[in-house]
């Protein structure tokens, strides 16, 4: 396995492969970076050129999108604090406060070298642990699907930042989002008002961007002129300058966490439906729930930004596990590598590895080169990507609010998008305001629709209600989420109280 | 004056010029589907040979939800332009008829048929049995508990059923959108059957999964071990049959250019080497013909509704 690994290596250092990926690479991130951008778009801008090469160039080309594209999307996250790519929402948590606080040039690395990092475990996943992962996910049926999904939920509970009840109503009102539309199973219409292009429900990429980028740019616009800002110029100058080495170490001193946040990425992965955004949001809770200092997260901790960009970059592993094992892609990504393959003639399935094993192997390859290209084009690029945190603010944030709005409109080409931008842009602003949080609001639309349509399907395939506790897979994700929700809750106790005892002082 | 002039008469003549220069940007392809189903499968290959004919990229948007029905809506609604094309097939009277949409057919202009699938009665490996025989005595003995992932009220829904009425038993239908999530939940064993098809080969070959039955009137010479559900006794013939539509309201000259451009691609060689491997015939009609296909097999498709005990309408 290891010789034909190697091989395959050697085989991508050649010109005609590593010039596809390379550019695949650059594409990647360019389109990560671009908040409404997402990845399956840039994939498909790339695609095109590829029906000329053969199979593995193209196939090469589009690892290096994916790849490139779940680590350019930290660039914008840590830089505007606006996610360029939904797997990136947790990277703003901590990597814009980072910035925030004088030091962008180290937030930014933290994050391209947790991708890095991230990335290459979830190849050691995708390369030694295929057939298990795929044999693993086959286990989950609905109601498995169901009982993740509450947990995952159950994260909200870590989310909340200063109130609980604000917290679960941000939730709350996500769920609901997820209900407007057709319903999943009848298509039923719900919640439309007889208003035609609510019939379709909401696409989630509009509301991601109106929710963070609008009230992003509000609050820099509330900041503008104050005398915080002068002081912090002055200041960032001095932070562009990173030691990668010290960066590197922040990273790997604690490698037990970061082997596991990857792992998080790439069951996430592996277990279609829902992707890199949740696998984030996973791993920062999850680093919250083990630190010792929860109450610095949000705060700009290197933590933070270290669980959220190596689970998301080991999620591309964890995806591309299914395609290779079964020849089910779980993302249209996916589908559209799938789709080259069939281009070419080529059968996927179970046996695809072993029938077209330099094939298989090359992707591996890929997968894996593109984490190094991915690393020097962002290390060229940084000193002028790290320029945007000193243009001017005026000029900014005007243009990344437009940026967005075409973004919105190119997602389906159709205005209804950036209608739901506007409202969900004042919506977001409104609850920063008030002092509701975005974090678990985004994460009831994320996970809205799953929940609801595996619930309907274990009914459907069998109504007695206690599967849900007594399939083990199923009782065991029910009593973590149960467990987390109570964990999250004497924790948040716990920070308030100390934090009500240092006011007293 | 004159700039009022000049203005109005390029006012006028900027329809026109947009019209003669179709198409001058990318064009939507809306596969109602999730991504990796069959649908998506035969459209993949087929988009790079309709976007070569037609010199813009023809870009898939999967576009999944309430029996595809979600896709089909925002297909009707979407601009008669000729920018959004529909990958449509038999679904679309179905979902009709069985009351999930009030979309039909006639909300949209054909442009042609390009491939037919014959659907293949298939089960997860967990289950026991080893041929229909066993099937059916396991039907017979407990009937409605063998479970079968469909997309409700579309083909995969109808397939399952009419086996159902000819061999006089029972199925338990568990609603999966598309076949890419059913193939995820018949190999893991969360459904028994489905109704897939000849794109699944590989992995019947790997041992992943079983084929019962195909449903056509001889064994397919891909796959010459499957029997046909008549040769069984089970007199059921099933395939589900794909094409391309637009809005109602498309201009003729843009209808007429899609026509001439899926014709092309549909005949090329490419096309047929890709959809051999899929198990999948390619079935070509051109608009007039397949405008009155579409008219039968809407009949047809509301007398087997109305048989099964699914219309309702």
């Amino acid at each position: 396995m290891f010789e034909l690994l190697l091989d395959a290596l050697q085989g991508m250092f050649a010109p005609k492969y590593l010039v596809p990926l390379a550019a695949g690479t650059l594409a990647g991130i360019v389109g990560g970076a671009l908040p409404g951008v997402t990845i399956t778009m840039t994939i498909i801008v790339v695609l095109p050129f590829t029906f000329g090469l053969d199979p593995l160039q193209g196939l090469a080309a589009m690892v290096g999108v994916y790849v490139g594209g779940s680590a350019g999307g930290l660039v914008t996250a840590i830089l505007l604090g606006i996610p360029g790519t939904p797997s990136a929402i947790a990277t703003t948590f901590d990597g814009h406060a980072l910035a925030r606080k004088g030091e962008p040039g180290r937030a930014l690395w933290l994050g391209i070298w947790a991708s890095f990092l991230g990335g290459l475990l979830g190849a050691v996943f995708l390369v030694g642990a295929t057939g298990p992962l795929a044999r693993f996910a086959l286990q989950f049926g609905p109601w498995e699907f169901f009982s993740l999904f509450v947990l995952a939920l159950s994260m909200v509970a870590g989310l909340v930042e200063a109130s609980i009840l604000k917290g679960l109503v941000a939730g709350m009102l996500g769920l609901v989002v997820t209900v407007i539309g057709n319903d999943p199973v009848m298509g039923q219409e719900r919640l439309t008002f007889g208003i035609a292009f609510l019939r379709g429900g909401i696409d989630f990429l509009p509301v991601l961007i109106g929710v963070f980028a609008f009230s992003q740019v509000m609050q820099e616009v509330e900041r503008m002129g104050g005398p915080a800002q002068a002081a912090a110029r002055a200041q960032r100058a001095l932070a562009l300058a990173v030691s990668h080495a010290k960066v590197i170490w922040e990273i790997v001193s604690r490698p037990v966490r970061l082997v596991w946040f990857s792992f998080i990425g790439v069951l996430i992965g592996v277990l279609p439906a829902i992707g890199g955004s949740a696998a984030s949001m996973f791993a920062w809770d999850q680093a919250k729930r083990l630190s010792r200092h929860p109450e610095r997260f949000g705060t700009g901790t290197p933590e933070g930004i270290v669980a959220s960009e190596s689970a998301n970059s080991a999620n591309v592993g964890g995806s591309l596990v299914t395609i290779m094992a079964f020849g089910i892609p779980g993302d249209a990504v996916t589908a559209v590598m799938l789709g080259a393959l069939t281009i070419h003639g080529i059968q996927s399935g179970p046996l695809f590895i072993a029938q077209n094993a330099a094939l298989a192997y090359g992707i591996f390859a890929a997968y894996i080169l593109a984490h190094p290209l991915m690393v020097a084009m962002l290390a060229l690029g940084a000193r002028a990507m790290l320029r945007v945190v000193s243009v001017p603010r005026a000029v900014l944030f005007p243009a990344v609010l437009v940026l967005c709005t075409v973004g919105a409109y190119a997602l389906n080409n159709t205005m209804a998008n950036v209608y739901v931008l506007l409202v969900f842009g004042v919506a977001g602003y409104a609850m920063v305001k008030a002092g509701f949080p975005l974090a678990p609001f985004i994460l009831g639309v994320i996970l809205g629709d799953q929940i609801e349509i595996n619930l309907v399907r274990a009914i459907m395939t069998d109504a007695n209600p206690w599967l849900f506790v007594t399939r083990p897979i199923s009782g065991l994700l029910l009593a973590a989420a149960l467990a987390s929700f109570a964990a999250a809750l004497w924790q948040h106790r716990r920070v308030q109280a100390r934090a009500a005892r240092a006011a007293d002082f | 004056m004159t700039r009022i002039a000049l203005t109005l008469v390029l006012a006028l003549a900027a329809p026109l010029c947009a019209l003669a220069q179709y198409p001058d940007r990318p064009i939507k392809l809306i596969v109602p589907w999730p991504a990796g189903g069959d649908t998506d499968n035969i459209f993949r290959p087929f988009a790079p040979l309709l976007q070569k004919q037609l010199g813009q990229p023809v870009v898939i948007a999967n576009v999944a939800g309430a029996s595809g029905t979600r896709g089909a809506k925002e297909a009707k609604e979407a601009p008669a332009d000729g920018y959004t094309l529909y990958a449509v097939h038999d679904y679309i009277h179905s979902t009709y008829y069985t009351g999930i949409a009030d979309v039909q057919y006639t909300d949209f202009e054909p442009i042609c048929l390009i491939a037919s699938t014959p659907s293949v009665l298939t089960a997860s490996p967990k289950t026991p049995w080893k041929d229909w025989q066993g099937l059916l005595a396991d039907a017979k003995a407990r009937p409605g508990q063998i479970t079968v992932g469909a997309t409700l009220g579309s083909t995969s829904h109808f397939f399952p059923a009419l086996i159902e009425k000819a061999a006089g038993i029972k199925f338990k239908y568990v609603s999966y959108e598309g076949l890419a999530p059913r193939m995820n939940a018949i190999l893991g064993g969360h459904v028994d059957l489905t109704d897939a098809n000849l794109t699944q080969k590989a992995k019947v070959e790997a041992g992943e999964l079983k084929f019962i039955a195909i449903a056509t009137e001889k064994r397919h010479p891909e796959m010459p071990n499957v029997p046909t559900l008549k040769e069984l006794g089970v007199n059921v013939v099933y395939d589900v049959n794909r094409g391309l539509m637009v809005p109602k309201g498309t201009p003729a000259a843009v209808i007429a250019r899609l026509e001439a451009a899926c014709g092309a691609a549909a005949r090329e060689p490419a096309f047929a080497e890709a959809m051999r491997k899929q198990g999948t015939d390619v079935r070509f009609m051109d608009r007039a013909t397949y405008a009155a296909w579409l008219r039968q097999n809407d009949e047809l498709t509301r007398n087997l509704a109305r048989d099964l005990g699914l219309l309702k309408r």
